[in-house]
């Protein structure tokens, strides 16, 4: 089963239920500290990393652009612009592994990245 | 507006973006991975540019300058997150280097200008309600010290929060009754209420983190991973002394501010209260900032924050403040290491951090809501509360909605606006 890990650096406990609900027992999700979670996820012992901030590509992000490098990771909202579904799609379906966003847009993006994911394994 | 103010925030301004256009620092945490990128060559200048642009202007507009506007106090926000942008735009080299700096210059002088332009019209504008919108910080002051309970509980659980807040609250009460102190007969001295709550629930956050011990090595690793970057940093110690310094020397001179928390707190002039919370939300911010400045070899011009903590306290003495300023940055920058290793020690107070910011926001997001519904009742008796609980719930509808936390405030405003038009259209009659 692929793994999902939630870094990132607030809401965590949200996301993590969030990611639990739409997995669909599809997925094993565990919450993490965003810097184990983004060595997870260049270590291999995790497939894919979500992280909420307050600005989508900061405190979300960091450590996975750091470690894994920016082209395996999109900022899917910004304060202010949400990305549109196709677009949120596309990403995954690209082959991104780390996906950031803002807290507040949570509800909006992780029931489209786990469809998508969701079709992929 | 005095002449020290603007050469304090005009020098701020250009030594943040030459310090970006440098990329020896920047204020987006989000941006700070970007820029060895950028460095090593593997993304182009013109991406560089567009993707500061996207991270850093939004916030800027929803949140930096509505959140400035309110108490007449400039949220860094609207000034570091813009030099961020004007050094990621500006041409590399000598030449891009002075550009960077008048434009960073020029830029922090006009915002400091512009928010005394907007306030003074608002003072002029025929129905008042600039008194109105002072009121929409008024809950973040009462409402601040709550946050260590609620970090409290999301880290540790309900029960360990609401024994936090359950204390908070006692002292709340105790200090409220019981705090003043007849010292003769004309002056007597009053200890802050919600300084102590905050003061006891932060004792009561430290003591729940700490008993976490961890044997894990993940920051020290990262440091011995990444230890050019870490070089890198250290090698520029003099100019982020010196832009930390200036950051400390415009808080002690009251033109920024460091976060909507003391933001309110000094435009009320309650300085104990505002030092406290900036200094808990230093706190929150030492792992975030130490370690993508590990990885990415970049600083913050603010550094992990403590450097407004230093500002507020010397209030009214910006060389004080400078001289303070510039020995907390060089101590934080010759730390980096060592706290690398603290933080793998103690990954309760790593986690912490995470916590404290989230509380932070949540404390946030209803005080300014609430605010601005008391000040757009305030400005429309009957119609204000229609109004702001209209414009959040459509907001959160909005293909590109605003920050949540910038929603009471943004309201208020608009709404001080409205009803001057229909002042002026006799549909509107203020109240006397």
């Amino acid at each position: 089963m692929k793994k999902i890990v939630v870094g990132g650096q607030i809401d965590k406990k949200e996301v993590a239920e969030l990611v639990e609900k739409y997995a669909q027992g599809k997925f094993e999700v565990e919450t993490k500290s965003d810097l184990e979670a983004a060595m997870a996820l260049k270590n291999g012992t995790a497939d894919y990393y979500f992280g909420a901030c307050n600005t989508g590509g900061g405190g979300a992000l960091a450590m996975a652009i750091a470690l894994v490098g920016r082209p395996k990771t999109a900022t899917v909202s910004m304060p202010g612009k949400i990305m549109p579904e196709e677009e949120i799609r596309e990403q995954v379906t690209s082959g991104k592994i780390a996906f950031g966003f803002t807290a507040q847009h949570k509800e909006n993006v992780i029931p489209i990245l786990m469809d998508e994911l969701s079709k992929l394994s | 507006m005095d002449i020290i103010q603007l050469v304090v925030v005009g020098a701020l301004g250009a030594l943040a973006a030459i310090l970006s256009n440098t990329g020896i620092a920047v204020f987006n945490d989000g941006l700070r991975p970007v820029m060895p990128e950028y460095l090593d060559g593997v993304i182009s200048k013109k991406e560089l540019a567009a993707t500061s642009f996207a991270v850093s202007f939004g916030l800027v507009i929803g949140f930096g300058i509505p959140v400035s506007i309110g108490a007449s106090i400039i949220l860094v926000h609207s000034l570091l997150l813009m030099t961020d942008i004007i050094g990621t735009w500006t041409p590399d080299g000598k030449k891009g280097m002075i550009i960077a700096g008048v434009i960073g210059a020029v830029y922090g002088i006009a915002l400091t200008l512009g928010l005394q332009a907007v306030v003074d019209l608002f003072a002029m504008l025929p129905v008042d309600v600039l008194g109105a919108l002072g009121a929409v910080g008024a809950p973040i002051v009462i409402g601040f010290a709550v946050f260590p309970a609620v970090a409290v509980a999301y880290q540790h659980g309900f029960n360990k929060g609401a024994i936090t807040l359950a204390t908070s609250t006692l002292v709340l009460f105790i200090v409220k009754r019981f705090g003043t102190f007849q010292l003769n007969e004309q002056t007597s001295f009053t200890l802050s209420a919600e300084g102590m709550a905050l003061l006891v629930g932060m004792i009561f956050m430290l003591i729940f983190a700490v008993q976490v011990k961890g044997e894990s090595e993940d920051n020290q690793n990262l440091v011995s991973i990444f230890v050019e970057r870490v070089t890198r940093i250290k090698k520029n110690w003099i100019i982020l002394s010196i832009v930390g310094g200036l950051v400390a020397s415009a808080t002690s001179l009251t033109i920024i501010a460091g976060d909507p928390i003391s933001l309110n707190l000094l435009s009320e002039g309650k300085f104990g209260e505002a030092a406290l919370a900036a200094f808990a939300r230093g706190i929150g911010f030492i792992p975030l900032v130490f370690s993508t400045a590990i990885v990415t070899g970049v600083y913050s011009p603010a550094g992990t924050t403590f450097v407004y903590v230093a500002g507020i306290l010397l209030h009214g003495n910006p060389i004080f403040a400078f001289l303070a300023g510039a020995a907390i940055m060089f101590v934080e920058v010759n730390l980096l290491n060592a706290a690398a290793k603290g933080l793998d020690r103690f990954p309760g107070v790593r986690d912490m951090g995470e916590h404290i910011r989230t509380a932070m926001n949540r404390v946030l997001e209803i005080a300014l809501l609430v605010g601005g519904a008391m000040a757009s009742e305030q400005i429309a008796p009957g119609i204000g509360f229609f109004w702001v609980f209209g414009a959040y719930l459509m907001n959160r509808t909005a293909k590109k909605p605003l920050v949540d936390m910038a929603v009471g405030p943004v309201a208020a405003i608009a709404l001080g606006i409205i009803v001057n038009i229909l002042y002026v259209l006799g549909l509107f009659a203020p109240v006397v």
